[in-house]
């Protein structure tokens, strides 16, 4: 209404009333990609102003515990709310200029823009505009999908990383990309229960890694299974599941019951590209991209001269791409504006351009989205089980170059895609570890050399498949060092069942050492002694009751 | 038509009090509001909405026309699934709400805090 009475009030062009503020740069959302934009831009003696309709800058980064892949230049290893924190440091020493509760609600001609805070709106102009305003969360309905209990998974991290509360007590969660095999771990952390992941596809979307440290807890995985109910009159008491055939279809007599008090929904997101199209960029609708997305040359630049997107709003990928493009944003927005010359923005961005390269590369990519792969680059048979199930089958585990054997204590490396990641390499003072220069390579473990048992792979892993293993104690026992991430810490001498990759118990087990160090940044390294034949069998500990 | 409390009202089993990977959890002031009339407790600064889920709320509201229940849904304030009467102004975003001392919280019939047999 406010909006309607100003426009009917404006005789003069906006752009010669008083009251409107005018910047070098504007730039729409405050997460990874925008603050890294401002922060770039500012830098190089833009004045850039931008504006997030949330409460607190960040963006998404802030509800993400989990240590992030990559390599150094990546932040690999580093927990994303850790790295949200730099982030925010980074923004303050560059003074950018943050405006929160302030959301974005038009983008009109000659680059002004309307901003909603409170109940009042205010006008802006911007000699360049980088919208950086990311994704929205995808959504599926069914019976019973309004019901209080179904929540998206981005409203069980907010609820649970973010304001310490428990999402539910038994939680179903539907959806095997990253975010829902993320969050599935992230809501055992914070004291869930889940009951089940399901997929209404064959196969699983995200790195075969986050699938297996979930599924080697216990948590079943329903692959081509879908939401055929959610139960309950006023909130969710419980969720039918079904098979479905290669067209999606329901098989009958296949349901499936769960006792749950929440339904998490995971099934992807979408680029919130709407002010780009009300601004009337070129659009296309790409798959790869995961949705509607503005056209953009090699500079981030729209079919708009000077108007920009960074991140997910240009295509769905992780929160580290988000930070380069975002970066590189900025730096395209300073050479546009003057600020630099074109040979300082070269200069600028071929380190970034390197950087970006290298995470999008394996066969997570967004260029194989959509591609069936079998073969490893390194020509070896994926895990079937791994694609199917959740986890590598004790038999396919063998093939990989990460898994050696040798007398005394060495690392199992459980890691089979090539997905870009590094730290490993990095972490093993006696260089037992090779990734080589091609970070989605398969790590390899050299068995001649000597390992020091300092536990630092174990705990560089973001993909936690890291194992260090002592195949024969010469007692007739196995040692299994595994990192752990969960509350209570069991004792050193607690007894308790080891669990398979599959999450299923094989033999009896005893904690013998639990290791924790600043250096391992929060996960705490448990040491299980098993019975020798299970050496390459068991991977989770579960105490007794 | 007073909602049955899932959880433990008092023990608020909900929160998460010390988290594997982000410790101890710290909160603001513990401060008293009214939820439907009932006096309750949360932390100054948190979403309203987390202040009820910890406390087993799960309906927020129920629709207009089918009268049908939601609660939280998206948690970041852009579904509106979780609208409340605060301080007798309806339609207010709990999740994105920052709870304060003294707030009246009732749950929204339509677009009132007067369930529909009184409409």
């Amino acid at each position: 209404m406010y909006y309607l009475r100003y426009m009917a009030g404006a005789k003069v062009p906006l752009s010669e009333r008083n009251d409107m503020k005018r910047y070098d740069l504007i730039v729409v959302g405050a997460g990874p990609s925008g603050l890294s934009a401002a922060i770039e831009a500012s830098k190089r003696g833009v004045k850039t102003i931008v504006f997030d309709e949330n409460a607190r800058p960040g963006g998404q980064l802030f509800k993400q515990i989990h240590k992030f892949f990559g390599s150094k230049e990546h932040k690999a290893k580093i927990r994303g709310f850790v790295i949200g924190q730099q982030l925010l440091d980074e923004a303050g020493k560059a003074g950018v200029e943050v405006v929160l509760n302030a959301t974005v609600i038009g983008l009109y001609q000659d680059k002004e823009i309307v901003v909603k805070t409170g109940d009042t709106v205010h006008h802006y102009k911007g000699d360049s505009i980088i919208i950086a305003t990311g994704a929205s969360e995808n959504m599926v309905t069914f019976d019973g999908w309004t019901l209080p209990g179904v929540i998206g998974a981005g409203a069980a991290q907010t609820l649970m990383n973010l304001h310490g509360i428990k999402p539910g007590k038994r939680v179903l969660m539907l959806g095997s990309g990253n975010v829902g095999l993320v969050v599935s771990f992230q809501l055992m952390q914070a004291g869930c229960e889940v009951a089940a992941l399901v997929d209404a596809a064959p196969e699983i979307g995200g790195y075969g890694v986050h699938a297996a440290k979930v599924a080697r807890t216990g948590v079943p995985f329903y692959l081509s299974h879908t939401i055929v109910k959610a139960e309950g009159t006023d909130h969710v008491t419980g969720v039918t599941i079904a098979a479905v055939d290669d067209h999606f279809r329901f098989i009958p007599g296949t349901e499936k019951h769960f006792d749950v008090d929440t339904i998490c929904v995971a099934v992807g997101l979408s680029p919130m590209s709407q002010l780009l199209k009300m601004a009337g960029c070129r659009m296309s609708d790409d798959p790869k991209r995961s949705g509607q997305v503005p056209i953009i040359d090699g500079h981030g630049e729209t079919s708009i001269p000077g108007l920009f997107a960074a991140g997910d709003v240009s295509g769905i990928e992780e929160a580290s791409s988000a930070m380069i493009e975002g970066r590189q944003a900025g730096i395209y927005a300073a050479e546009f504006l003057g600020f630099i010359s074109k040979t300082e923005m070269d200069n600028g961005e071929e380190k970034l351009d390197a950087a970006l390269d290298g995470l999008r590369q394996g066969m997570f990519a967004p260029k194989n989205r959509g591609k069936n792969i079998e073969k490893t680059e390194e020509g070896i048979d994926i895990s079937r089980n791994l694609l199917c199930r959740g986890f590598i089958g004790d038999d396919e585990i063998e093939r990989f170059p990460g898994v050696t054997h040798k007398a005394g204590v060495h690392p199992v490396i459980e890691c089979t895609q090539n997905i870009p990641c590094n730290p490993c390499q990095d972490a093993c003072a006696m260089h037992c570890i090779m990734v080589g220069k091609v970070i989605t390579a398969l790590p390899a473990v050299d068995p001649s050399l000597k390992c020091a048992d300092c536990g630092m792979c174990v705990a560089s892993c973001s993909g936690q498949a890291i194992f260090l293993v002592n195949e024969d104690c010469g007692d007739g026992t196995a040692t299994v060092t595994l990192p752990y991430e969960f509350l209570p810490v069991p004792d050193e001498g607690t007894r308790g069942r080891a669990l398979g990759r599959n999450g299923q118990e094989v033999c009896d087990a005893e904690v013998v050492k639990i290791r924790t160090s600043p250096a391992y940044d929060h996960t705490t390294l448990l040491t299980m002694s098993v019975p020798k034949e299970f050496a390459m069998k068991a991977r989770f500990f579960k105490a007794n009751a | 038509m007073e909602q049955e409390l899932i959880w433990d009202l008092e023990q608020e089993k909900q929160r998460i009090m010390v988290h594997p990977i982000l410790g101890r959890i710290e909160k603001g002031r513990r401060v008293k509001f009214t939820y439907d009339g009932r006096e309750v407790e949360g932390y100054e600064g948190e979403p309203i909405a987390a202040s009820l889920k910890a406390q087993g709320v799960m309906i927020h509201r129920y629709t207009a026309k089918k009268h049908s229940p939601r609660g939280i849904f998206c948690a970041i304030g852009r579904c509106t699934d979780c609208v409340m009467v605060v301080d007798g102004e309806p339609n207010i975003r709990t999740c994105i709400t920052p709870l304060r001392e003294g707030m009246t919280v009732q749950t929204q019939y339509g677009v009132s805090a007067e369930p529909f047999e009184n409409q």
